[in-house]
């Protein structure tokens, strides 16, 4: 899941400056998930922002709408006739809804209301962790199931470094060390004698980007007429 | 299984929206309560004083403490809006005539829904007065004359035709009726007593407890003698013997054949009449009435209980050799009643074997086209609420019998589980208010009313120990499974379903913190919606505009606090009741200022007490943390939203 968290008020305020009339539009999925981008919070920056104007002095006309998916045209068309009432829509989506949108409605700016964090997982206290750097290449079988290259902040794919200090990084006291962890759950599955084993050069040029993928490509070949 | 009943509005003969009212009544809005009981019910002043409240034994607020008393919150709203103006609306007027004959509560609640539906209706009834036993079985102490006339003036008010003195069989027959009337309902109510078959039946001195009763009613004080023996168990046996104690008698016994246990009056009439000086002896059956030319002794048996083989019913025999006197001046026989139904012993009725009509359905359809029958008159002696049913269940039957509509099809109601032994754990305790009662030597000396009913702080107070229950929250499609709702819940009900997350709502509080937490906004609580919620604040706002003030505020109150809101009325602020102050959101704590608003304030209850629902002081002090915080970078001084700290009185 995309973890994304909403930008300081105050930078999504000063970036609607020149609008009279602004949508907000949500989305329903991760951002919604991870309370920053779902109908409450788009009710809430809505109220805020009218209010701050009010404040300034200022009239402003502020719409709000969420779709299932900024990431799919199809949702991003739902809200064509009524996006082209407004001047500029401020996307609470992450940077691939805003762009899902701006693709989509070419003529109407869109702007982020979030920073996207990372690939993410909740654990159980409700906060997100970041789980996946999106490499390209996955070594997950390799490491039991713990990422290093998302998880140690060096990215080290032969763990751990001397940082390592109680199980925890030097980078943080509060970050447990990805190579502790590592360890650990590779003698939980009985498989400590696979981390004597040294991880290979990783193959970066899977995460170039821009990145591009279809399943439809690959999987569809029609078959050569006989 | 969001459809699942409460308990109480399950165990209701006519299911009456229990909840709904009591929870009105929490708000202390009484007229609201009194229209949610009448559509139902149109006898509540009545019910209030003397139902056998099946509500209440399956309250599950007695799994904490005690149940909610919720028959004597259904007299306090009857009794608080009496004065008020009836208000009804009648369905579209249907040509047909419906006869009922019968003026008691089932009779009545027939002609009461049949008027509504849009029928002419007109009520025969034998005595000179309506209201049946109501009027002339159960004592004033226990149910005034007027609470009675506060129903039955409502009732008639709607525009019933009602013809007094008018006996069937002498005055006018069934066949009669059917030349005039489309329908013919049969009330007639089980009025008969059943003597014990014992010697000395015959003797002066003996009377029926109806009949005495009926002395009573019509303003005679009959003085039976100093020791009078009342023999029965139900709550007629009592009715007579505190009636006994209010004519002056001394030494009042009654005696009944099995125990307390059995007994239909049921213990707390018991220890009622006992504080006013009843003896009771169970375990006793009288053999012979003996005396000269008056009833003078009764001679008894000691009963035991025995199982019969053969039966698990527990039954009673009489202890050998265990005869014994009771010296007494008078005998008031209470064993049971049957109807008296010889007056159309010769119309083609199927009468069943004690008089009463035998009915072919739940309906009360019998055997004569267009004639139904309900009430005592088919089961024999019932409550009151049991003839209201039978009353309700009529009506419906004649109004499809005479539109030629499909038989109602009738569907046993689900109900919402018992508490989970770990949520009874978390619910915090609060006693249940005693009823007000005259004291015992005013009450011996009068028919005065000894229930006074509740004032309003008991009855709020009481109504507020309603768990609200099948009232909590409901996840719609738009959940997003972000399952926030499962890690904020103080009483851990939300689960995480295959799609959406699942809220148990048998076992959910109604606090509302997962509603104002979820991020999809796909919860909903049914105690307050959102929609309701949002319209509250949306009238306190208008009203605050109205006024073109420049200065006003906001202030959200506990519900559970201050049930009628805040005492004193600070000129520019406008109040919003919510239940439980957990569940106003930030965006409800900031919305005001985009109105104009200058400040807002919640108000926690006081902190010396604990809240009712478990957590919800840090949840309250979260939203306003966040919501200061939203105000200070809006440009608005954050203090502008304040917790404000109530002490309780």
């Amino acid at each position: 899941m995309v973890i994304a968290e909403i930008k300081p008020f105050k930078e999504i305020k000063d970036s609607l400056k020149s609008y009279k009339k602004i949508l907000i539009a949500g989305c329903g999925s991760c951002v919604t998930v991870c309370l920053s981008g779902g109908k409450k919070q788009v009710e809430l920056l809505a109220s805020a922002l009218r209010t701050a104007r009010k404040v300034e002095g200022d009239d402003v006309v502020v719409g709000e709408k969420v779709i299932p998916r900024q990431c799919e045209p199809k949702f991003v068309d739902m809200i064509r006739d009524e996006a082209s009432r407004y001047d500029v829509i401020l996307s609470m989506g992450c940077g691939a809804g805003v762009q899902g949108i701006t693709e989509r409605l070419n003529t109407i700016p869109v702007l982020p209301a979030l920073d996207t964090r990372f690939i993410g997982a909740a654990n159980e206290e409700g906060e997100f962790l970041e789980m996946c750097a999106a490499c390209g290449e996955c070594l997950l079988s390799l490491t039991g199931g713990i990422c290093p290259v998302a998880r140690c902040p060096k990215g080290l794919l032969n763990g751990p470094c001397g940082g390592t200090k109680f199980g925890k990084c030097e980078v943080s006291p509060d970050l447990p060390c990805a190579w502790v962890m590592i360890y650990d759950r590779m003698k939980a599955l009985g498989r400590l004698d696979d981390l004597k084993k040294v991880i290979g050069a990783k193959d970066w040029s899977k995460s170039r980007r821009p990145g591009r993928y279809s399943a439809q490509k690959e999987k569809v070949e029609a078959p050569a007429k006989k | 299984m969001h459809t699942a009943m409460p308990p109480c509005q399950g165990a209701c003969p006519i299911h009456t929206d229990v909840r709904g009212y009591v929870s009105a009544i929490a708000r202390g809005d009484v007229e609201t309560a009194i229209g949610i009981i009448r559509q139902v019910n149109p006898f509540p002043s009545v019910c209030g004083r003397i139902c056998i409240r099946a509500c209440e034994s399956a309250c599950r607020r007695a799994q904490i403490d005690e149940p909610v008393a919720i028959a004597a919150l259904k007299r306090f709203a009857a009794d608080q809006t009496k004065d008020l103006k009836p208000s009804y609306k009648r369905g579209p007027f249907f040509r047909e005539k419906v006869a009922v004959i019968g003026g008691g509560p089932s009779g009545l609640t027939a002609a009461h829904d049949l008027t509504l539906l849009g029928y002419n209706v007109t009520v025969f009834e034998a005595h000179k007065e309506l209201g049946g036993m109501l009027s002339r079985g159960i004592p004033e102490y226990r149910l005034p004359k007027s609470a009675v006339k506060a129903d039955i003036d409502y009732i008639l008010s709607m525009g019933i035709e009602v013809k007094t003195g008018m006996v069937l069989g002498r005055d006018f027959s069934i066949d009669e009726l059917l030349k005039d009337y489309q329908a013919v309902f049969l009330a007639l109510g089980s009025e008969r007593s059943v003597f014990p078959k014992c010697k000395g039946i015959e003797l002066p001195g003996i009377i029926t407890a109806v009949e005495f009763l009926k002395q009573v009613s019509e303003g005679h004080r009959p003085y039976l003698g100093e020791s009078v023996v009342i023999v029965g168990g139900g709550h007629t046996a009592i009715d007579a013997a505190r009636t006994c104690i209010r004519l002056g008698s001394r030494d009042v016994t009654v005696i009944y054949r099995r125990t307390v246990k059995e007994m239909p009056a049921g213990k707390g009439e018991v220890e009622e009449a006992e504080h006013e000086g009843v003896k009771f002896k169970f375990l006793t059956a009288p053999v012979e009435f003996i005396g000269n030319g008056k009833v003078e002794k009764v001679l008894c048996v000691k009963m035991q209980s025995s199982h019969a083989s053969g039966s698990k019913r527990q039954s009673f025999i009489p202890v050998k050799d265990s005869e014994f006197d009771i010296n007494t001046d008078a005998v008031i026989l209470a064993i049971g009643y049957n109807p008296k139904t010889d007056s159309i012993e010769e119309v083609e009725i199927i009468s069943g074997k004690k008089g009463t009509i035998v009915v072919k359905d739940e309906l009360g359809t019998t055997n004569i086209k267009g004639v139904f029958a309900g009430g005592d008159v088919v089961s024999g002696p019932q409550s009151v609420i049991h003839a209201i049913e039978s009353g309700k269940k009529a009506a419906d039957a004649i109004h499809r019998y005479l539109r030629n509509l499909p038989p109602k099809e009738i569907e046993e109601p689900v109900v919402l589980r018992p508490l989970d032994e770990r949520i009874v754990s978390l619910i915090i305790k609060a006693v249940r208010q005693k009823m007000p009662m005259l004291p015992t030597e005013e009450r011996i000396k009068s028919f005065k009313e000894v229930q006074l009913g509740y004032t309003w702080e008991q009855a709020i107070l009481c109504a507020q120990r309603c768990l609200n229950c099948g009232a909590g929250a409901v996840v719609s499609e738009e959940c997003a499974a972000c399952f926030n709702c499962v890690l904020v819940c103080p009483y851990g009900i939300p689960t995480a379903g295959e799609e959406k997350a699942q809220i148990d709502i048998s076992q959910c509080q109604a606090c509302g913190i997962c509603a104002a937490e979820c991020p999809a906004s796909a919860i909903d609580v049914r105690l307050e919606t959102r929609e309701v919620s949002r319209k509250k604040l949306k009238k306190a706002v208008e009203a605050a505009k109205k006024e073109e003030l420049k200065d006003f505020s906001i202030n959200f109150y506990c519900q559970y606090e201050q049930p009628t809101g805040p005492s004193e009325k600070k000129k520019g602020t406008y109040t919003v009741g919510k239940p439980c102050m957990a569940r106003v959101s930030v965006y409800q704590l900031i919305q005001p200022f985009e109105e104009g608003s200058k400040a807002v304030e919640i108000r926690k209850c006081g902190h010396e007490k604990e809240c009712r629902f478990k957590g919800c002081d840090e949840w309250i002090i979260k939203h306003v943390e966040r919501a200061q915080k939203m105000l200070k970078d809006i440009g608005i001084d954050a203090d502008s939203v304040k917790l404000v700290y109530e002490d309780k009185k």
